[in-house]
């Protein structure tokens, strides 16, 4: 039994011994580091520095004893020796960004935007068809829901405000601006000649616009992310980017003000009975104030469209005030540039000029912010 | 003494790497008092909570690294301009060429014991590495002085900064073809990073109280300490399990642009290297983090290799039995995952029939992810098709002679009688950091086979048998011999055993950070000023004894005086004034413990504590 055994051991040894003969296709050339470069050539590629092709070689399981064979010390310097043999051809481009991520983030947003002008909408048809205090409940039901709507399109999409940016002061100049556009004008016009007496008529048209537009200002401020994404993996520089994107920003908002004016003029023919070219003016200033203050927030700029919709509340308060403050004796001279204004160009003037002017300043400062490529990158925390 | 333990995504939290080495160097170092500064990885670590802390954590403070929180700091002018030369200066000495990691001194003969505050002069410092550290606390100094920084390092002052750095002359050839993308992914992925320095952990109730800070890991958490050390001169210990340089780069996403990859590993490499520059003393986990450490710039005589210890206890029945294994069986234990090379494995164990046609082999491990179990299911296929079926006689029901289990399974119910089960454990890795159970393995006396990578060779000395990794030949012809040879087994396995005991028990672990602390707090005293009320310094607020390291008198067996009996404790020099202990002829050198060599031979229980 033991000499079978023994045999069995025999045989078995001699299996081990020839298959120890090394095979010929395994034969290492003259060059063993070279033949290590290209079994492990995407490593190399694309290694910046030589401790990563050294740490690629550990994980391949390249030990120094391994390196010895090499002629190497350690892997550190047969990592050195790859680093530096690895052919570079000038500099190749690296791969352009894909825009899929841009491109896809598609969602409940797109039919959201719509939300706030069928509100309007419906709220103004529930308003012509009732009837006293039917009608009342009617209105500040809709008002709300037109509220919680605008809050509900807000919460998603591309005019999102970047999450973590504190209070939004700017809330409630917006409510206030929006009241005004709807009730002020015509409490101006009544105040100037000595009212008011009662109620006076409000202006559904740039209301009703304006909700309808957010639609449109939604789809811009998209069109303003996807572009700038392409451009922004486009430009090799920050001028060159920032010189690319001033452009399409101007044409943006552009887009938005023949977009706001047609629903204005829509708006206006269907309700009928709106005020001048004055009254389309304010109302296009307001909305094109409103869209940069919200671009620049969604691009996490908040200060200074919150201080901007603040002055301009202030603005319009103060005109209003400046007319009932005028009429206490002795101080007529409050009112005079409010009547001066209103006797030149109308009492819409008021707005218009407050409305413009911010926009203006808010649009000088969204060509300076909103050029910054730093205001397009992802925010870490985004999905 | 008051340790300042910086973790990330670590010990207070359940689920935290390194978890485990962490609650044990705590519970094992009773004598001190540990405050815990935590770093957490995600939200997940948050909602799944602390382990129990013991009473000698005094405080716990987290923060997290991986919400983007905007603190909403706006800087004024001057301290946009402090930012952007301190940034500047930052991102100039990542972006330029010049190679950081210096080959080390040629100190070869080093003094293990040598912890010394001469490792601070005696590199070399270059000016780059200079440029980074000064940008560094330059960074940290505003963060502390004007609010946090997160706004400021994502704000286009930072990408203009980071975009002519790039295009400087000089810069790394990589960095020159950023384009902006890449300089945005930049500028967020080195905010991310410097995150610890907005945190407000470093003023004088905070890492400013300790005595010494204690690393877990490179990094994040070796970061925090370091700018203790620079804010509040606390000296720095660094534990490095494994290289969090070469983690990253392991790590990096590889289809990211090659600009954003070569800045980004500028970051860490410059980073590691300011960590191993400042530290007082680093102990990497074995010696290929060693070697790791000493390639990015750590002076030699700061290294101290601590291995990581293992709970010896659970394998001490077996260890100590006789051999009840089966001679013809060849166990593996591991995660099942490509890294392990189970084909390898197999093929090898064919050779091994040949020669050996009684062998059996036992593959015993968890499958950790579906990847793992994809490979479990190919390696299964491989070993039907290698072993038909083979049955004792023609009646009798047949099985293969390789078994897969799963731990805790009917026929592997405990992981020591697995082990004790074969005679031979095999290891067949192409990638291995730390091979943990290769130690459980020699803790129960097995003689073992295993491939060369890693810190294979450095664990089992010589009381087993290293082969080439990828060579079923090598690995087949290494197990017939010790199949073939049960005296040699026997050898190997006893002095695998005294070999484990002496290096990888959780005792070891925690005496050499025990020895360390007071060696590091003896040669590095934090010297506070104490001032009193009227902010005038208070003469005699520290004595001098406050320095002396720990309870220097020595100390049989852990505190059992009652919380109400304990010296009062000073406000900012915590160690224990002399003379409240035991008499000095009690004394056992000076402060250091004894080499606990009967514990080797009766390891007591993780419990119990070093001594």
């Amino acid at each position: 039994m033991s000499d079978l055994g023994e045999l069995d051991r025999l045989a078995s040894t001699d299996d081990l011994d020839t298959a120890r003969k090394p095979s010929p296709a395994r034969r290492v050339g003259v060059d063993p580091v070279k033949a290590l470069m290209r079994r492990h050539h995407d490593l190399c590629e694309r290694a910046v520095d030589p401790l990563e092709i050294a740490a690629g070689l550990e994980a391949h399981g390249l030990t120094d004893r391994a390196a010895a064979r090499f002629r190497h010390r350690d892997v550190f310097s047969l990592a050195e020796e790859m680093y530096a043999r690895v052919p570079r051809s000038g500099d190749q481009l690296p791969p352009s960004y894909d825009l899929l991520d841009v491109a896809q983030e598609r969602g409940p947003w797109a039919l959201l935007a719509l939300l706030p002008g069928a509100l309007c909408a419906a709220t103004l048809v529930g308003q012509r068809l009732t009837e006293g205090r039917v009608r009342v409940t009617v209105v500040a039901l809709g008002v709300l829901a037109v509220a919680l709507g605008l809050r509900a399109a807000l919460r998603r999409g591309p005019l999102r405000a970047p999450s973590g940016t504190g209070p939004n002061t700017g809330r409630a100049a917006t409510w206030w601006l929006l009241a005004y556009a709807l009730l002020g004008d015509g409490l101006l016009r009544t105040a100037l000649e000595g009212g008011p007496d009662g109620a006076w008529p409000p202006a559904p048209v740039p209301v009703l616009a304006l909700a309808l537009a957010f639609a449109p200002a939604t789809w811009c401020a998209r069109l303003l992310a996807v572009r700038a994404r392409r451009r922004l993996a486009a430009s090799r520089g920050l001028e060159e980017f920032a010189s690319s994107i001033t452009p399409l920003l101007l044409g943006v908002v552009a887009l938005f003000l023949c977009a706001l004016g047609a629903l204005l003029v829509l708006c206006g023919l269907v309700l009928g009975a709106y005020g001048g070219t004055g009254a389309y003016a304010g109302a296009g200033a307001l909305g094109a104030l409103l869209l940069i203050a919200r671009l620049l927030t969604s691009h996490g700029f908040g200060q200074a469209p919150a201080v901007a919709l603040a002055t301009a509340a202030a603005a319009e308060c103060t005109a209003l005030s400046s007319v009932f403050a005028g009429r206490l004796p002795g101080c007529s001279f409050l009112a005079t540039p409010v009547h001066v204004l209103a006797d030149t160009w109308g009492a819409d003037a008021v707005p218009l000029v407050v409305c413009a002017l911010t926009a203006l300043i808010l649009l000088i400062h969204a060509t300076r912010t909103l050029t910054r490529a730093s205001a397009h990158a992802q925010p870490s925390g985004s999905p | 003494m008051r340790i300042g333990l910086l973790t990330e995504g670590g010990y207070p939290y359940v689920g935290g790497e390194a978890r485990l080495w962490c609650e044990r160097l705590v519970h094992g170092l009773a004598q001190h008092e540990f405050d815990v500064y935590a770093l957490s990885r995600g939200e997940r670590e948050e909602v799944e909570g602390w382990v129990p802390l013991p009473p000698q954590v005094s405080r716990v403070r987290t923060a997290p690294l991986w919400a983007a929180e905007d603190d909403g700091v706006v800087h004024g002018r001057r301290a946009r301009r402090r930012f952007a030369e301190a940034y500047g200066d930052l991102v100039g000495a990542l972006c330029s060429a010049s190679e950081p990691v210096a080959s080390p001194s040629a100190s070869e003969v080093v003094d293990s014991a040598a912890v010394d505050s001469v490792a601070l002069d005696s590199a070399v410092v270059e000016p780059e590495a200079d440029r980074f550290g000064s940008a560094l606390y330059a960074l940290a100094e505003l963060a502390r002085d004007e609010g946090g920084l997160s706004g400021a390092l994502r704000s286009e002052t930072a990408v203009r900064a980071l975009e002519s750095a790039c295009h400087a002359p000089g810069a790394l050839r990589a960095a020159r073809t950023a384009r902006v993308p890449d300089l945005l992914e930049v500028a967020a992925q080195v905010e991310r990073a410097l995150r610890p320095l907005s945190l407000d952990w470093y003023a004088d109730d905070g890492l400013g109280a300790v005595d010494l800070c204690h690393a877990t890991t490179g990094g994040a958490a070796a970061l925090t300490g370091l700018l203790a050390r620079h804010f509040a001169g606390v000296p720095l210990l660094v534990t490095e399990y494994g290289v969090r340089l070469r983690a990253h780069y392991l790590g990096a996403p590889g289809e990211a642009p090659s600009a954003v990859r070569a800045v980004l590993a500028a970051f860490h490499r410059r980073l590691a290297a300011e960590v191993y520059r400042r530290a007082t003393c680093i102990t990497p986990g074995n010696a290929h983090a060693r070697r790791w450490q000493e390639r990015c710039g750590a002076d030699r005589a700061k290294l101290r290799t601590v291995y990581p210890g293992m709970d010896a206890s659970r394998f001490t029945a077996v260890g100590e039995s006789p051999d009840g294994a089966d001679p013809a069986t060849l166990v593996w234990v591991g995660r099942v995952e490509p890294a392990k090379d189970l084909v390898s494995l197999l093929h090898a164990f064919a050779r091994i029939r040949a020669a050996e046609p009684t062998a059996r082999l036992r593959i015993v491990g968890a499958v950790p992810d579906p990847e793992g179990a994809a490979y479990l299911g190919h390696c299964k296929a491989l070993a039907e098709h290698l072993f038909p079926d083979e049955a004792e006689g023609a009646y009798a029901v047949g099985d293969n002679p390789v078994s897969f289990e799963d731990i805790g399974g009917p026929q592997a119910p405990d992981l020591a009688e697995v082990y004790g089960a074969g005679a031979v454990v095999v290891l067949s890795s192409v990638i291995e950091g730390f091979p943990i159970s290769l130690v459980e393995a020699m803790l129960c006396g097995r003689a073992t086979v295993s491939t060369d990578v890693g810190a294979v060779v450095e664990v089992i000395g010589g009381t087993g048998l290293a082969v080439p990794p990828r060579n079923p030949r090598a690995l087949a012809e290494a197990c017939v011999a010790l199949l073939r040879d049960p005296a040699r087994r026997e050898r190997l396995g006893a002095a695998a055993r005294a070999r484990a005991l002496e290096l990888f028990t959780i005792e070891q672990n925690i005496a050499a950070f025990h020895e360390l602390y007071l060696e590091i707090v003896s040669h590095e005293p934090v010297r506070r000023v104490l001032v009193d009320g009227a902010g005038e310094p208070r003469p005699f607020g520290a004595p001098t004894e406050a320095h002396l390291p720990g309870r220097w008198t020595g100390r049989r067996r852990p505190l059992r005086r009652p919380r109400w009996a304990l010296p009062p404790e000073h406000d900012t020099a915590r160690q224990d004034l002399p003379g409240y202990d035991m008499p000095e002829q009690d004394l056992p050198g000076h402060g250091t413990p004894e080499p606990d060599t009967a514990a080797h031979h009766a390891p007591v229980p993780a419990a119990e504590g070093v001594r």
